[in-house]
């Protein structure tokens, strides 16, 4: 307990440390983001005018101060660009994003099975290939595999539309459609990572004593695979999908920008282009936020599932 | 097995390395010299790889690109390793307070997607080379940063430097001549295997039209412009594409080799 509540409170510090990164960064541009925002042909006056009105002649202090007490009741201010709140942008940009992510989470749970039959035919051909194909498939980078499913799959195949989305209130098979594409190439970026934890997993549990065990009581080896090192097995990726989801995200802004998918990857895309500070502030607060809340849970879970599993063994 | 898994990363790096070095003083053609009526010429005598767009040679092109990838990845991941490894230093040595803003710093910093740090650093400073350079480099100190305090407060306590503490030596001298080549291994480790990392950041940076600018070369600028046109000219996407993976995967073998030996080294000292 007292070790959750200080991964809580080390989180809460990692939240501000972060919004400060990313707000003295961006007090570091060049230029005014007010004159960026008004152009060129803006009067002396005008820009004056708008820094008052949006208390940026106010010490830079002062300004982090009053961002981060909006920021906490969800205020984000308003985009230059899009002339609406950035909160209301994000909220209805997260839908398309979030179930992107969670289809291609999905895929990669399925694709963890090739890791525990990896590790069951250890140096057999089976693992020689799936260790060939990881090793390649971690050296490709994504939006390459992106443009190669557009040209050889999405061209080729009227099933899968070349770009834009469908919203599932529309069409669930249109939906799904628009993102199964995407939602590989995402799982794509995590899959050889995860198997390798899972099979690396895997191998070590089968070498241990229990498993000697285990055959010796005459237990079925397939009940005994299943019970012990698949489980620990599946608890091991849990680790890392701290790391994973800060690597989903950066895919998330690649993929959606190749499959123009109107997701949080993508406005941050389009923001970064545009010099559009204010929604590049609170959209990367909430990325980065995101990420650290994601693997708080995760760290809790995984805690709580290792005191489980050790009081069960004990 | 391993043998010849470290002499396929030296080949496949070999590809690379020599289309890169060779660069400097030839090219097929010049890399911005156009020919409007060869554009898309496919694969031919007078242009072995084929020609983009604007007709301009692919091979040279791709030459260039490689020099670039390399280069940057290098030069930005040696960057972030004195950076890092310099902070790591200061944040393991130093008492409990400096040590602890260190650490939160590294964290926060570490808690970035990626390309999303690499992003806003190129807000902060435009696109183009350097600035894609020093970016990847910022993105690189954390991580130098994180192992190489991890590594130092693991052989704090080793006889070896409590010794040497106690013979009166100063700091700067003990990191120097005991700390460092104890850890400088794993640091080269880390290193080998940035590199492919950096590469890949670079190219998706320049893929998405923030990182190395027309008119040079870069792997993921020309699967850029290739994107344009590769519906009705496919082939495009893949030689530009095939060189960039086969570096990143020579660069991630020759990592885990060296990481393998590593290991072995560690278990005979034991």
């Amino acid at each position: 307990m007292k070790e959750i509540i200080r991964r809580i409170v080390s989180s809460i510090v990692l939240i501000i440390v972060v919004s400060f990164i990313t707000f003295f960064m961006l007090m570091m541009i060049p230029g005014d983001a007010v004159e960026i925002s008004l152009g060129t042909e803006a009067t002396p006056e005008r820009v004056r005018e708008l820094r008052a009105a949006l208390g940026m002649d106010a010490p830079w202090y002062t300004q982090y101060l009053s961002w981060l007490t909006h920021a906490i009741t969800g205020d984000f201010g308003v985009s230059f660009t899009y002339g609406e709140t950035v909160t209301s942008l994000l909220t209805s940009r997260l839908p398309v994003t979030l179930s992107l992510m969670v289809m291609a989470i999905i895929i990669a749970v399925l694709a963890l099975t090739i890791g525990v039959f990896a590790a069951l035919k250890q140096n057999k051909t089976f693992d020689i290939i799936a260790r060939t194909l990881m090793q390649i498939g971690d050296a490709m980078p994504q939006f390459w595999i992106a443009l190669i499913f557009l040209v050889y799959i999405s061209a080729q195949f009227d099933v899968f539309p070349i770009s834009g989305f469908t919203p599932f209130t529309e069409s669930v098979y249109g939906g799904f459609m628009s993102l199964l594409l995407p939602a590989l190439v995402l799982a794509f970026g995590m899959i050889a990572t995860l198997i390798r934890i899972v099979r690396s997993s895997m191998l070590h549990s089968l070498k241990q004593d229990y498993m000697l065990m285990t055959r010796v009581s005459g237990m079925n080896p397939v009940v005994a695979i299943i019970k012990y090192p698949l489980r620990d097995a599946l608890i091991a990726p849990l680790t890392v999908i701290g790391i994973q989801i800060a690597g989903l995200i950066s895919g998330v802004i690649v993929v959606e920008s190749i499959f123009s998918l109107p997701g949080v990857g993508r406005l941050l895309f389009s923001a970064v282009l545009k010099r559009d500070l204010f929604l590049i502030l609170g959209l990367v607060s909430f990325i980065v936020t995101s990420v650290i809340i994601i693997t708080l849970i995760t760290d809790i879970l995984y805690i709580l599932l290792n005191k489980r599993m050790r009081r069960e063994e004990s | 097995m391993r043998k010849y898994v470290f002499i396929l990363s030296v080949i496949l790096l070999l590809i690379p390395l020599s289309l890169g070095i060779v660069s400097f003083f030839y090219t097929p053609y010049p890399i911005t010299e156009m020919d409007i009526d060869n554009r898309f010429s496919g694969i031919s005598k007078a242009h072995l790889l084929g020609t983009d767009q604007f007709g301009r040679d692919l091979l040279s092109r791709l030459m260039v690109a490689s020099r670039y990838a390399l280069l940057l990845g290098t030069v930005s991941v040696t960057l972030g390793l004195c950076a890092g490894a310099f902070i790591g230093v200061i944040s393991a040595l130093s008492n409990k307070w400096i040590s602890m803003i260190f650490l939160r710093f590294i964290d926060g910093m570490l808690a970035f997607p990626g390309i999303v740090l690499a992003m806003m650093f190129v807000v902060v400073f435009g696109d183009g080379l350097y600035s894609t350079l020093i970016a990847i480099a910022i993105f690189m100190i954390p991580i130098f940063a994180r192992l190489t305090y991890s590594l130092i407060k693991e052989q704090q306590h080793a006889l070896y430097i409590v010794a040497a503490k106690s013979m009166g030596l100063s700091t700067p001298r003990i990191v120097w001549r005991h700390y460092l080549p104890v850890i400088l291994p794993r640091l080269v480790t880390q290193f080998s295997a940035s590199i492919g990392s950096a590469i890949l950041i670079e190219s998706a940076l320049s893929y998405l039209g923030l990182g190395v600018v027309p008119p040079n070369a870069s792997f993921g600028l020309m699967l850029k412009e290739a994107q344009s046109f590769m519906l009705s000219y496919p082939y495009l996407i893949l030689p530009s594409g095939i060189l960039l993976v086969i570096t990143v995967l020579g660069l991630n073998l020759m990592g885990d080799t060296l990481n393998d030996r590593l290991m072995k080294l560690g278990d005979t000292h034991d």
